[in-house]
């Protein structure tokens, strides 16, 4: 059977600006931790005091020959002004702490028949964009980076960006949250029809270069994007989840989805790509004390009006108590 | 362009996989145990076998399909439907969208989802693995490793194949043996006088001196010998036969997918007018399928006497034959190795270097994508 996490240890810790650390993982099993393409991810399952915690990352793919065939994984995990989840880690993650991660998964990925390849990167959105940046790079193709952040100590991995050259890099710093905004319809409307962009960052970033591809008439397909914290299990309301079936009573954190907090109580509801698309975790809404917050893609929108199901991987309830059928 | 260079039919066999020996010592040589180097441009295939018909073909132990799109570029992706483990070859093409035989899950060229039909929205996770591939005719070559290492700067020079001032014959085997083996076979020509007497050697080419060299991880033999009769598969094309003649020859371990044989005859005293200089470009290319069987393409290419059909039918006879003749001995070799079971260390001799100079090569290379530091 193909099992889904792998037992690793973290081997080294690396401080990259004031509020973003590099951990470096390795298995803990001293074998070769599975290749992965540029631009994939990996969960992280731990264990905090209150509870388990599942945090996705993408790994960050140096040049070739450090580490690209060691068999380890480099992730880099921005401190949130939040009391858990990257702020646990930055606390609590130290050389030689176990944890579990899934195999890579790949939902982010070049296009190798792109004649061109345009990367653009806001803040921590670095990560996938430069192992893809340095998969270009290590092959020879063409491409183009946009990197954009505050200023240049806030910004992880500026000086291996910068050593991609200067002809191929631009950083745009903001300066301050109201600072100026790069240009991105005039750098799309620049590209050769062969070029396809990717973009990772905040939402607004995402959805501006989204806005600036339409506009210049590219087809979807050449657009590639990468959500930071996607519909997710941040900053919510914690509640109680009544199971009708085993009769069980969870407490669901704010920081937990529905799904993490059933597999940590033991539960094993069926589920496969845990961010709201594969339709196959909905559950029967019995009661609820308040209105559902449906993040997923899967359920139409008169499934979601009528209130009877949720994808319990992505999405929650805004209230103090859930009664599924489960 | 080439002569006999008919598409050959590959059935992907219920093979047992080859038992892969994981552990590495440093100074190790590689053999058929030894896991196969991933991180290497390989042939998926000639130029003519891939079109609009979707054909699978097992690559170091993963399936793949080959199709050409619309436009006539080729594409590699698994054989293998993410959803339900299909075989994509066994489902159709519509325009440039792969459609798997199970459940009509649509993939485009770079294998991401474009349709569920059975989903009410395409989910943007689902993608079949695509390999990187660059055809250079008349070979379309594959990265099976880490694509993000698949620098088409390190396809290696095989233009002859598809420059005009050079004719080809060419032929295929698919055989049970191992590619450390063939590379070894080839970069040992002491086994040409009696494995393939009166073809490709000769006595005297056996105990000619010879220079290897290492660069980086190729390995070269040069081997020069003069005044001596030309062997029997080059004595005919040149008109040769009986006199003596002048030797230059390469072998060249270029990469684990190919070894190249470059040999040049000078006459030297040819007839007023006539010919002095004759070049042979021999191409040698292994695309392990497993690490017990591989693909094997062979190409006998000359600069003269480029639409002498009588020369392309006796160079096409002479090599198949020669080269049917080093598929059994491997095949029997291999036969024993994994079969005998009291276990041979094998004696190595002089001229066994270059081939225990690539073995090195391989093993070092398969230690490093294991991740063990040497």
């Amino acid at each position: 059977m193909f099992k889904n996490q792998i037992a690793v240890v973290v081997a080294g810790v690396r401080r990259l600006t004031p509020h973003i650390s590099e951990y470096l993982l390795a298995a803990a099993d001293g074998r070769p931790l599975p290749n992965y393409e540029a631009g994939a991810h990996i969960a992280l399952y731990f264990e905090t005091q209150d509870g388990p915690l599942v945090r996705h990352y993408s790994l960050v793919r140096q040049r070739d020959g450090v580490d690209a065939n060691s068999g380890t994984y480099r992730i880099a995990v921005q401190r949130e002004n939040r009391p858990r989840g990257s702020a646990y880690i930055h606390d609590h993650f130290d050389v030689g702490t176990h944890l579990k991660i899934s195999h890579p998964r790949s939902h982010f990925t070049l296009d190798r028949r792109d004649a061109k390849s345009l990367l653009i990167a806001g803040g921590i959105g670095i990560t996938p964009i430069l192992s893809m940046a340095n998969s270009l790079a290590n092959r020879h193709r063409t491409f183009e980076l946009l990197y954009i952040g505050k200023h240049a100590d806030a910004m992880a991995y500026f000086a291996e960006v910068m050593q991609l050259g200067a002809q191929r890099v631009t950083v745009h710093t903001t300066g301050t949250p109201h600072g100026t905004r790069p240009d991105l319809a005039a750098l799309l409307a620049a590209q050769a029809p062969g070029t396809s962009v990717y973009v990772c960052g905040p939402s607004s970033l995402v959805q501006a270069t989204q806005v600036a591809a339409e506009e210049s008439g590219w087809a979807p397909q050449r657009v590639h994007a990468e959500l930071f914290a996607p519909a997710g299990t941040g900053g919510e309301v914690g509640f109680s989840l009544e199971l009708s079936q085993s009769g069980r009573t969870l407490h669901v954190g704010p920081h937990t989805s529905i799904l993490e907090a059933m597999t940590a109580a033991g539960l094993h509801p069926l589920f496969d790509c845990a961010r709201g698309e594969c339709g196959l975790c909905p559950l029967q809404v019995l009661d609820a004390d308040g209105p559902l917050t449906h993040r997923d893609r899967f359920l139409s929108d008169d499934e979601k009006a009528s209130g009877k199901k949720l994808c319990i991987c992505v999405s929650r309830v805004q209230g103090s108590r859930l009664v599924l059928a489960a | 362009m080439t002569h006999s260079m008919k598409p050959i039919s590959i059935q992907i066999k219920n093979t047992t996989p080859e038992k892969v020996d994981a552990e590495f010592e440093p100074g190790g040589f590689a053999d058929h145990s030894t896991p196969l180097v991933m991180n290497c441009w390989y042939v998926a295939g000639l130029s003519n076998e891939i079109s609009r018909d979707i054909i699978s073909r097992r690559l170091l132990g993963t399936d793949v399909a080959l199709y050409r799109t619309l436009k006539g570029e080729a594409v590699a992706v698994r054989n293998r439907c993410p959803h339900r483990s299909f075989p994509l070859a066994k489902g159709r093409l519509d325009g440039d969208t792969l459609i798997c035989g199970y459940h009509g899950m649509q993939f485009d060229p770079s294998g991401r989802c474009t349709h569920m039909p059975s989903m009410p929205i395409t989910p943007a996770n689902a993608a079949v693995r695509s390999f990187p591939l660059v055809e250079k005719a008349p070979l379309v070559w594959i990265w099976m490793g880490d694509a993000d290492l698949a620098d088409e700067s390190l396809i290696p020079d095989t233009h002859w194949l598809g420059d005009p001032q050079w004719k080809s014959v060419s032929g295929a085997f698919h055989m049970q043996s191992d590619y450390v083996a063939m590379h070894e076979n080839l970069l040992d020509q002491t086994h040409f006088p009696f494995l393939h007497p009166g073809a490709i050697g000769t006595p005297e080419f056996a105990r000619s001196t010879l220079e290897v060299r290492q660069e980086g991880d190729v390995i070269i033999i040069d081997r020069e010998l003069k005044d001596s009769p030309p062997p029997g598969v080059y004595a005919m094309p040149t008109g040769l036969t009986g006199k003596l003649v002048h030797r230059y020859s390469e072998a060249r371990f270029a990469s684990p997918a190919l070894h190249t044989a470059f040999a040049k005859i000078v006459d030297p005293t040819p007839p007023p007018g006539a010919q002095a200089e004759f070049r042979f470009n021999i191409t040698h290319v292994f695309t392990p399928e497993t690490n017990g069987s591989i693909h094997y393409w062979w190409f006998n290419s000359r600069n003269f006497k480029l639409d002498d059909a009588a020369s392309d039918d006796f160079l096409h006879a002479a090599s198949a034959k020669a080269y049917l003749e080093d598929v059994d001995a491997l095949q029997w070799i291999l036969d024993v190795v994994k079969n005998d079971v009291q276990p041979q260390f094998d004696l190595n001799f002089a001229p066994d270097k270059p081939g225990l100079l690539m073995r090195r090569v391989l093993y070092a290379r398969a230690a490093a994508e294991a991740g063990v530091q040497m």
